[in-house]
């Protein structure tokens, strides 16, 4: 083959991105889509657990082997992406004794290491876990920033060559002579970085293979070209904490269930979930019993949730696939394995396949997978070094080293800055410059802002998954101004206007799950701030009536 | 009891010791409490921040926001390093005072520091040990008393202080304050200890309607501290004489010392040791009928704020339930705005200064008001800025230019006041007073005694 | 019993610390008493009356004007016109020549620190310069470590509005080495002391902020600054920079901490001392007690020293605990409610909906309060006075949203006043 194969890789989710690494690094040409942000699906919206294989040892083995392999990967590749929490099975009084037996042989028969603690020796590990706890089987779970993995993935992607956009809806395939040869899409504000107020453009962009990689949004694409892909998403529901309860990933020791599991993620724990099947993946009830039962549910197994503060909600869709003719009724029961279809054999029509279902953990094998399979259609030899290639910014494990100098920033700051950036911290946290904690939550500078609003645009929730900045507990109210403050002057006073509207409106949205206790009261002041302060509801550039200036005040006579 | 430092019994099994033997705080030493969760109640509205004394005169401390609810929400368990200027906080508690959402401030600076010093600090360095005999200042006074008058000779040569500064760290600026010649304990016992405080408020009762009065509800039992007892026993004694004259049975029970310097100086296991002692002796009491008074604000805010916050001995809520400052106490139970109206002051004008503790257990203007009501004495409040001495604080050599310059506020307001006296309830606010103005200090409740008690 | 007045205000606030004057006026022994220190710290500082309509009509011109179309249950509607009068009369009596803004019924429009004007009826001395119907141009002038205003987008804000002048922004360096993350205060007290400013030939500070900031000027005849202009003596700290400047100087309000709140709340406290009022914080407010015969009558509250509980008697009791923010209105998953003498809340009993979709949208959780009588005594549920002998004013009071309509330190001002002149009216 003479000219490079291209690629059009659909969806910037973990399994799109960690194709286009893949197929990057392989030496192909590759372009990536997504409607959003990166992780605007199903990526940036799960619990953030790294699977050590536990929770499918009885039910899955399959998945479970797979499992404890790619987190081993992921603990190599991204480091500056995952914490070794370490995860507990937790049995109490009225759980099932024969289970935990099982799930015990369960690991063991999966190669998941473990170790049975008595209640006692439980607590000891996490002093919060209830006094009626009977034992607990430990498990190398884990904690992941999908955020910063996905972003990291198309980092390295990008390196190699490929060319990401995002806010690029697909809008239709181009089919020609019963082949799909590329897409139609829709750029927001043009190609490149997103900018607030640039006109949206549409663009063909033609590719020897397309891979749909649209998860739960796969129908969709599928029914472009008029083939039936038959995703059932189900919808789960995750509640955010204030603050860490635990360090370690605490499960339920029960065969399946709601709010069974808490998560320790950053600066918080994130409670789930729930499995409900829904029709439309955009468009399905969040509703407060969901929220209600991770609070009631999980304060079984920690009693100080039912008092403790939560910062907001939020749901994801997993996008489940069952080959036609399945049947299986609860979504519950629905197989976590991953499907790739191949629509040259399946529905005669080459140049696209698509991949459906699976897991966040083990996205990379899944791309692995696909990749070869689409390397093999396309007659490229080249072999998979996802494995072994560290991710940026995960390179150089001495960067984390206390031995570091700290940037001027107070220890806690700096290890945290350290920990989201990884080798990258002295490129970006370097600077001669003022660098002023922008937002005092997460403890983000003025630098690490500047770093992700270069590589994300106007887009403040961009930044925001990239930096963490306005996901504390004020939630935005005290820094979301001051982040678009940032935008200017590259951007300008009506882009940095936008710009805040869509993030104030994305912090909300989570928090309106929420509204009780501190939150609530914390959302009356952040209101108090920006309505009354600001006056950001009113008399903002954007008021459609012109205010009469001289009807008003204008000072006493004197002027003094 | 310390079950904190006695894990279980190895004999036992572990399934075998019952679940409702286990408290969750307890499993871990005490000095590693979690209060990650005390950063659900913040705002993050910074108004600490503007409260903090120290961050006032010290660009690079981060303030209380940080050192509390920020760097403990931002804290994972394995995480060993606490920021180093979780030292500079001089613990006045201010900020605890200014949070309009109840969080545990002072608490999280308060474990955050005993982290620190127990991970982070050498214990070999002259820091530490200069730190642990300043924070243990009771046991150096325990000596220092035996032989008052050469100690306090030697404590004010000139080039010893200077050798001080050089080996230990201790600035040289300040003079070391004088031990008394008999200490209050030492004049308590002389002058019959219990059984004499019960006789003479009998007769004061007795004097004042008689046999209405009910003995069950006039016992304290008296918290002096470590400075009244070794520094200035006419407090303590004022502290008596008053007390016995609106008819009060005192007693002075067996006691260490508060523990306020070594929470400041993050040596929370000398402060526990010391916190056993106090809690039992006086939870005894407590238990027959008795109310403790501390005479001291610093101490009456350490039995009352902080050891429920970082003890769990048994009776430690009762403990703090049942004490409060002398004035306070006094003003609650008895009419003393209708017996100042009655009394004659000695003309007098003061420069009031309240001690931050005493504004953290909403005491900042008992003395100002109460002493309004007295013929003859004038007292003025001098602002609420911090003395800058914060107990042991300003007595470090590199606290020492930083303690001045919270002083100097206080000293300018209290130079413009009319009084040439200054008046608080805190020891170490009133060397500092005296420190930067020389005026003469004065103890309220000296003031009291005078007004009150003919003898 | 020993600690007994005639009446006690709870909250130390603006609307409990006009309580307090107000009850002490008319000869009263006022005791005020208040937990921690009041969202008064937060607050920009500028004296809201009616900024727009419940409907969202405005900016308004005259806030007075609009009272009378106020729906039923409205604080202003329970008190009246009058009393909004005199509670900002009292306000202009106890701030004195320290805020403008009472030589005309008119609102002015304030500059807000992202660059919107809002509505108010009175502003401090210190924002006067900076009037958005002042058609002077005007250049904003913000510092590098001083995250949350940004002079350049600020002026290009006000501009995008419309506003009858040229903005124009600039960023500098504080003329002091600073950390990277300055307290406000610390601008303010640098700027107080005039010291260290080591560039400038005297080592004054404001000489050299001015210094830096002349170089910027070009014809502008007012300079505007992030609200730190000064802690104890902004009138010096303004004075010496419009000297040194040769323009008019003013500050854009900022949000919390906020210093032109710090000097209202020490200007009110002095005020407070001066009327005799007795005050004393640190120690919540935790519960009540009634004499047993009366359960309509308060005969004291009880105060949490420390785990132990003292009684404080008066006549009248007032309630000015603030809203959610102050923590005078506390909810849970279950409901909302006055925690101290458990007065009636109307809320919704579905938490969700408490609050709309659009984060500015018509939030029912911002009207949150009790709701009272003529008198401003709280009723429960059917209607009822809930006390003979309890007032509220300010935040805790519902059925008005202060963001929205800008009427906060309106409320404040005028139940204020209204429930300690009867308070004290009734001893």
């Amino acid at each position: 083959m003479g000219a490079t194969p291209t690629v059009l890789v659909i969806g910037g989710g973990s399994t799109g991105c960690g194709i286009a690494r893949d197929l990057a690094m392989r030496g192909l040409s590759v372009t990536l889509v997504e409607q959003g942000n990166l992780t605007h699906g199903t990526t940036g919206r799960m619990h953030g657990l790294l699977h050590s294989g536990g929770r499918y040892a009885v039910a899955d083995q399959a998945s479970a082997r797979e499992c404890i392999q790619e987190t081993r990967v992921l603990e190599d590749i991204a480091s500056h992406c995952v914490e070794e929490t370490g995860g507990l099975f937790v049995k109490r009084p009225e759980d099932s004794e024969a289970y935990f037996e099982r799930k015990l042989r369960g690991c063991a028969e999966c190669g998941i290491p473990t170790e049975v603690l008595s209640g006692r020796e439980a607590r000891q590990r996490e002093p919060y876990l209830a006094a009626d706890v009977d034992k607990a089987i430990a498990v190398p779970d884990g904690a992941v920033d999908p955020f910063r993995l996905c972003v990291a993935n198309a980092a390295s992607a990008q390196n190699h060559g490929a060319r990401i956009e995002t806010h690029a809806e697909v809008t239709d395939l181009l089919v020609e002579a019963g082949e799909v040869v590329g897409a139609e899409v829709t750029h927001e504000s043009g190609p490149g970085k997103r900018t607030h107020g640039k006109a949206g453009t549409t663009e063909e962009i033609e590719a020897d293979h397309v891979i749909n990689a649209t998860g739960a949004w796969a129908g969709r694409i599928g029914d472009m070209a008029g083939l039936d892909v038959n995703v059932r998403p189900s919808k789960g529901v995750m509640t955010v904490m204030n603050v860490r309860q635990v360090d370690t990933v605490i499960n339920r020791c029960i065969p399946k269930g709601n709010a069974d599991i808490v998560v320790p993620h950053e600066t918080t724990c994130i409670l789930g979930t729930t499995d409900e099947e829904v029709e439309d993946p955009e468009d399905y009830p969040e509703a407060e019993w969901e929220v209600d039962l991770m609070i009631d549910e999980l304060s079984k197994l920690l009693p100080v949730l039912q008092e403790a503060r939560t910062i907001r909600s939020y749901w994801g869709v997993r996008p489940l696939y069952e080959p036609p003719g399945s049947g299986t009724a609860d979504s519950e029961d629905i197989t976590r394995d991953f499907f790739l279809l191949d629509h040259a054999d399946r529905d005669g029509l080459p140049g696209l396949t698509t991949i459906v279902g699976g897991k966040f953990t083990t996205y990379r094998m899944m791309a692995e997978e696909l990749s070869d399979h689409v390397c093999d259609r396309l007659g490229v030899s080249a072999a998979c070094r996802t494995a072994d290639v560290p991710l940026p910014g995960s390179r150089d494990e001495r960067v984390l080293d206390d031995a570091m100098d700290e940037f001027g920033l107070t220890s806690p700051v700096a290890r945290r800055s350290k920990q989201r950036l990884g080798d990258r911290a002295p490129d970006v946290l370097d600077t001669d410059d003022p660098n002023p904690v922008v937002c005092s939550c997460e403890g983000v500078t003025r630098a690490e802002l500047q770093d992700a609003i270069a590589g994300s645009g106007t887009d403040l929730n961009a930044v925001r998954i990239r930096t963490r900045a306005s996901m504390g507990n004020c939630q935005g109210g005290f820094c979301a101004h001051a982040m678009a403050d940032e935008l200017h002057p590259e951007y300008d006073a009506e882009q940095a206007s936008a710009a805040l509207d869509d993030l104030y409106q994305e912090r909300w949205k989570g928090q309106r799950h929420a509204l009780w206790g501190e939150q609530l009261s914390q959302a009356m002041l952040t209101y108090a701030l920006h309505a009354t302060t600001m006056n950001r509801d009113e008399g903002g550039i954007a008021a459609d009536e012109t205010v009469d200036f001289a009807a008003f005040d204008g000072g006493t006579p004197d002027g003094d | 009891m310390s079950d904190a430092d006695s894990p279980h019994d190895p004999g036992v099994p572990d399934d075998e010791i019952p679940d409702d033997e286990f408290e969750p705080v307890d499993v871990f030493p005490e000095s590693e409490l979690d209060l990650r969760s005390g950063a659900d109640d913040c705002y993050k509205c910074s108004t600490c921040d503007t409260n903090c004394p120290v961050a006032e005169v010290d660009d690079e401390f981060p303030g209380p926001k940080f050192q509390g609810p920020e760097q403990w929400r931002l804290k994972r368990k394995d995480d060993a390093d606490i920021d180093p200027s979780i030292m500079d906080c001089s613990n006045c508690m201010r900020c605890d005072d200014a949070c309009p959402s109840d969080v545990p401030l002072s608490q999280m600076h308060n474990e955050a520091r005993a982290e620190y010093v127990d991970g982070q600090m050498s214990k070999l360095s002259v820091e530490y040990w200069r730190n642990r005999v300043l924070a243990n200042y009771r046991k150096g006074a325990w000596l220092g008393s035996k032989f008052p008058r050469l100690t306090n000779a030697l404590a004010n040569n000139g080039p010893l202080r200077k050798l001080g500064e050089k080996l230990f760290g201790l600035t040289a600026e300040r003079e070391f304050p004088a031990f008394a010649t008999q200490t209050f304990r030492e004049w308590w016992a002389e002058r019959g200890g219990a059984a004499t405080s019960k006789e003479r408020a009998r007769e004061a009762r007795a004097k004042r309607g008689g046999a209405q009065v009910q003995s069950e509800d006039k016992r304290v039992a008296y918290f002096h501290g470590c400075y009244a007892n070794y520094n200035t026993p006419e407090v303590a004694k004022a502290m008596v004489r008053t007390f016995e004259h609106f008819g009060y049975e005192i007693v002075v029970p067996e006691q260490g010392c508060s523990g306020t310097p070594m929470f400041a100086n993050g040596m929370l296991d000398d402060a526990r040791r010391d916190a056993e002692t106090n809690i039992s002796s006086f939870a005894d009491l407590i238990d027959q009928g008795y109310d403790v008074i501390c005479s001291c604000t610093s101490c009456s805010m350490a039995l009352r704020q902080e050891y429920p916050e970082l003890f769990t001995f048994e009776g430690t809520d009762d403990v703090a339930a049942h004490t409060y400052e002398a004035l306070e106490y006094l003003r609650i139970h008895e009419d003393l705005r209708g017996a100042l109206d009655e009394a004659e002051g000695e003309d007098e004008e003061l420069a009031y200064h309240a001690p931050c503790h005493a504004r953290n257990q909403g005491l900042d203007r008992q003395a100002v008001e109460l002493f309004r009501d007295l013929d003859g004495v004038a007292v003025e409040d001098v602002g609420d800025s911090c003395s800058g001495i914060s107990g042991t604080y300003g007595w470090k050599a590199e606290k020492y230019e930083k303690s001045m310059a919270i002083g100097e506020e206080m000293f300018e307001e209290m130079g413009e006041a009319d009084g040439q006296t200054g008046m608080t309830e805190c020891p170490t606010c009133a060397m500092q007073m005296e420190h930067g103005t020389g005026y003469e200090i004065r103890h309220p409740l000296e003031l009291l005694e005078d007004a009150l008690v003919a003898e | 019993m020993a600690i007994e007045q005639d009446v006690l205000v709870i909250g130390g606030g603006l609307a409990g610390v006009t309580a307090a004057v107000s009850a002490a006026r008319t000869g009263a022994d006022v005791r005020l008493v208040s937990y921690k220190q009041p969202t008064l710290r937060h607050a920009s500082g500028l004296i809201d009356v009616l900024g727009y309509t419940p409907d969202g009509e405005g900016p308004l011109v005259d806030p007075v004007a609009a009272l009378d179309d106020l729906p039923e249950g409205h604080p202003y509607e329970r008190v009246g016109e009058d009393a909004v009068r005199a509670g900002l009369a009292l306000f202009d009596d106890l701030a004195g020549d320290t805020y403008e803004g009472n030589h005309t019924e008119r609102n002015a429009l304030v500059p807000t620190q992202g660059g919107r004007v809002k509505p108010t009826a009175r502003y401090p001395a210190s924002t006067a310069a900076g009037l958005a119907s002042d058609e002077r141009d005007a250049l904003l002038v913000g510092f590098e470590r001083l995250v949350g205003f940004d002079a350049p987008l600020s002026a290009a804000q006000l501009n995008a509005a419309g506003a009858p002048f040229e903005a124009r922004g600039a960023t500098v360096e504080f003329p002091v080495e600073l950390s990277a993350d300055p307290k406000v205060t610390r601008f303010a007290h640098l700027l107080d002391r005039d010291e260290a400013g080591e560039e400038s030939q005297d080592g004054s500070v404001r000489r050299a902020l001015a210094e830096r900031v002349t170089t910027h000027l070009d014809g502008e005849a007012r300079v505007g600054f992030p609200a730190v202009l000064g802690d104890d003596h902004p009138e010096d700290v303004r004075a010496a920079l419009e000297t040194h400047l040769g323009v008019d100087v003013f500050e854009v309000p900022m949000g919390p901490p906020s210093l032109p709140g710090f000097r209202l709340e020490d200007r009110l406290y002095d005020a407070l001392d001066a009327a005799g009022v007795r005050i004393e914080t640190g120690n919540p407010v935790v519960g009540y007690e009634t004499d047993g015969r009366d359960d309509d009558l308060i005969e004291a509250v009880t105060v949490d020293r420390n785990g132990a509980t003292v009684p404080y008697a008066a006549e009248q009791f007032v309630l000015a605990t603030g809203g959610l923010v102050g923590k005078g209105i506390d909810s849970d998953r279950e409901g909302v409610a006055e925690p101290i003498f458990d007065c009636h809340v109307t809320h919704p009993p579905d938490r969700y909906d408490w609050f709309e979709d659009d984060a500015f949208g018509d939030h029912r959780f911002a009207r949150f309060g009790v709701a009272p009588d003529r008198e401003l005594r709280p009723r429960d549920a059917r209607g009822t006075v809930e006390f003979d002998n309890l007032r509220a004013a300010g935040a805790v009071l519902g059925n008005y949203d202060f963001a929205a309509e800008k009427s906060g330190s309106g409320v404040s001002l005028a139940t204020g006043h209204e429930a300690g002149r009867l308070a004290g009216d009734d001893t």
